[in-house]
């Protein structure tokens, strides 16, 4: 059983995700929940944060590809943060950089939200 | 020390200048060493020997191929120049003016000329030559003296080094990231195999295979179906607009190896592939097991944009052909496990069925009687009784209830239960055949229904009462060989309610009288030729056995069935009840 956890918190009403562990085949049905519990309930501004996520596998970052077109239709966008250089590899092999906006730092993201609005 | 001052004296300016020149050297060595991006490497090139001989204008030319050379990087230069190629035999190995070359045996230096080039440099690294420097005429217009041209050609080998060992270092994060990426896609298949292998909910590896498709091919658009029979059944899509249905779907089950849509309108007709490329899709992967399509991914365009590579297709078919085997192992559970609930169930309708059948025949004064049932491997709802009532009269029943395992057993003893219930009352048999009838309507619904022969025998009397509610005629066969068939009753049970009442009828036995109850599975059964046993046969056999006891006959006949069947599997149950008058 891969571990895996995601803990929820809500900043200036960005929803932040924080997962930790491993985000593979296997757990990637908990991330899609999370995503579509969030969704339900018209919550389109999210950021996750990678800090503590150890492992991401395609079937992982497939996950934000299903919602990141519902979300953006939303005025709403899928940030991502706080990434090890480790996941970050995967990322950046499969591309995703071209589509998602990646910081350093949780903070930036939740700013860029507001940025523009502005 | 002291001897190397000596040697060089400060004051001669051209000591100074190369000494100047020895520093610059170093220092141009210690950057261009420095950095790995080619680009900046070539750059700081350019700008050092623009500087040094004083020429607005530089170019790299670097070596593609054998003989093709392609512009890199130019300074001053029109940028259209940029990407030009150039087909180049021979060049000189050391600096040369490019107006010296005659351009009729080298027509490549045509259009540098043409460009303004004046000076080039060959770019060597030992005997072999990676490209060269280009550079427009000098501000002074004068030639370059013996000293600096040294000197260029040390600032060129340096650039040389520098420059193939960018390459080289290129080259190898080039073919790393080409690893990674391949170690990628093993992962997503190791992961998805394990996790496909332990999952048996084909909506879940659906949704696992989607998950894999958008995160490892970052494809937005796609289309998953399966096939269910001749169909293709739509299980997983995002389109850009409505999803395609039936006929076109079939059409692309013919699709036997991983096809680009654009390719496709040639063999299917341009119709599918404008539907499938309207709604954003590129590629169909089938999804095969032995060859056979069972499924298929059809997918849009890649994240990267780039079109799909003869790598990404195997990858893909890999991924397909991976679940297309979790999804048909998940189906043939599924199965299993319902073939095994039926077969609990049969195992259950079969001692049901056992349960109900008398285990010893109450014996009848003046008569032997005998009967068997024979379940098929699908149960039916066979029913035989033999009930001794007040008076030292008895009942004989048998029956066939429709259909087959625990529904059919349970309406058996539903029928049973209900005979028995009615038998203790004095009524006629036709009326309580017409209850029977109406309570059999009560419980079946109208959708099961029963044939039904009972009779009332009364040894004493030597006289047979019966009903037959539509069940085979039974044969009473007499000592001198002739037959007579019991036909009198009325509708067959469970169907509707009574309106008409069942026709009774009284025979007469005589010594040596055989009566024999049976039911379809007789008659009908089939030999390995599809042909049935048929009644002409039994009642020939019949004849030909006016002798013997029930028991005999009832071995008789089962003997002859089984010689007939010749071993086929048989879809009935076996079903006889014979009566002998002594």
């Amino acid at each position: 059983m891969s571990d895996f956890k995601i803990e929820y918190r809500e900043t200036e009403n960005v929803n932040v995700l924080e997962l930790k562990g491993y985000l593979d085949a296997h757990t990637a049905p908990k991330l899609e929940d999370a995503l579509q519990s969030l969704l339900d309930k018209e919550r389109y501004k999210i950021v996750v944060n990678c800090k503590h996520l150890s492992y991401i596998s395609s079937a992982g970052l497939g996950v934000f590809m299903a919602f990141i077109e519902d979300v953006r239709n939303n005025a709403g966008d899928i940030k991502l943060t706080n990434m090890s250089p480790k996941v970050y590899n995967v990322f950046d092999l499969l591309g995703f950089p071209l589509l998602y906006e990646i910081f350093k730092d949780e903070s930036e993201a939740i700013n860029k939200f507001f940025e523009k609005k502005r | 020390m002291s001897t190397l001052r000596s040697r060089i004296n400060p004051r001669s300016a051209e000591s100074y200048e190369s000494r100047f020149d020895y520093t610059a050297l170093f220092e141009f060595s210690k950057v261009i060493n420095s950095s790995l991006d080619l680009n900046f490497v070539l750059g700081h090139i350019l700008l050092t020997i623009m500087g040094k001989i004083l020429s607005s204008k530089g170019m790299v030319i670097l070596r593609k191929t054998n003989c093709t050379f392609g512009i890199e990087m130019v300074k001053g230069f029109s940028s259209d120049l940029v990407g030009a190629s150039l087909e180049i035999k021979h060049i000189p190995k050391s600096l040369f003016h490019l107006d010296k070359v005659d351009t009729k045996r080298h027509p490549w230096a045509k259009s540098l000329k043409h460009s303004g080039t004046k000076i080039l440099l060959p770019l060597l690294t030992g005997e072999q030559l990676i490209g060269m420097l280009g550079f427009g005429e000098r501000y002074s217009k004068k030639k370059l003296k013996s000293r600096e041209e040294t000197y260029l050609r040390s600032l060129a080998n340096i650039s040389a080094t520098a420059i193939e060992k960018n390459r080289t270092i290129c080259e190898v994060q080039q073919v790393n990231r080409k690893l990674d990426q391949k170690i990628q896609e093993l992962n997503t298949l190791f992961d998805l195999g394990k996790e496909f292998g332990a999952l048996l909910e084909p909506d879940k590896l659906v949704r696992l295979l989607v998950f894999s498709l958008l995160g490892q091919i970052g494809v937005s658009r796609y289309l998953i179906c399966l096939k269910e029979g001749p169909d293709m059944k739509v299980v997983a899509s995002r389109l850009d607009g409505p999803i395609p249905q039936g006929e076109l779907l079939a059409s692309l089950s013919k699709v036997t190896r991983p096809t680009l849509i654009s390719d496709i309108l040639v063999k299917h007709g341009t119709d599918s592939r404008d539907v499938l490329a309207g709604v954003g899709l590129r590629v169909i992967i089938p999804m095969e097991i032995q060859g056979k399509t069972k499924g298929l991914m059809v997918l849009g365009e890649k994240l990267s944009r780039e079109k799909f590579s003869q790598a990404d297709l195997e990858f893909l078919s890999s991924l397909a052909n991976l679940a297309i085997i979790s999804l048909e192992n998940a189906r043939l559970f599924k199965e299993a496990i319902e073939k095994q609930k039926l077969e609990d169930e049969l195992m259950i309708a079969r001692e049901i069925q056992k349960g109900l059948l008398p285990s010893v025949l109450p014996s009848i004064p003046r008569m032997n009687i005998a009967a068997t049932n024979v379940s098929s491997k699908q149960v039916g709802g066979d029913y035989y009784d033999v009930i001794p009532t007040m008076g030292g009269k008895f009942i004989i029943a048998i029956g066939d209830v429709s259909g087959k395992g625990s529904p059919a057993a349970l309406l058996m003893a539903n029928l049973q239960a209900t005979i028995r219930a009615l038998v203790p009352f004095e009524f006629r048999l036709g009326d309580l055949t017409g209850r029977v009838n109406d309570l059999m309507c009560q419980n079946t619904g109208g959708i099961r229904f029963v044939t039904f022969f009972w009779g009332l025998v009364d040894p004493a009397a030597l006289t047979l009462n019966y009903v037959n509610a539509g069940h085979n005629y039974p044969y009473l066969v007499h000592a001198d060989g002739s037959v007579d068939r019991l036909e009198k009753g009325g509708m067959i049970l469970g169907v509707i309610k009574t309106s008409e009442p069942y026709e009774e009828a009284t025979i007469h036995l005589r010594p040596n009288d055989l009566l024999l109850l049976f039911t379809d599975g007789v008659s009908e059964a089939m030999n390995t030729e599809s042909i049935e046993y048929g009644e002409e046969r039994l009642e020939a056999l019949l004849r030909a056995h006016t002798n013997t006891s029930a028991q005999e006959m009832i071995e008789e006949i089962h003997r002859d069935v089984q010689t007939f069947s010749k071993g086929a599997p048989q879809f009935d149950d076996l079903t006889m009840m014979a009566l002998k008058v002594s």
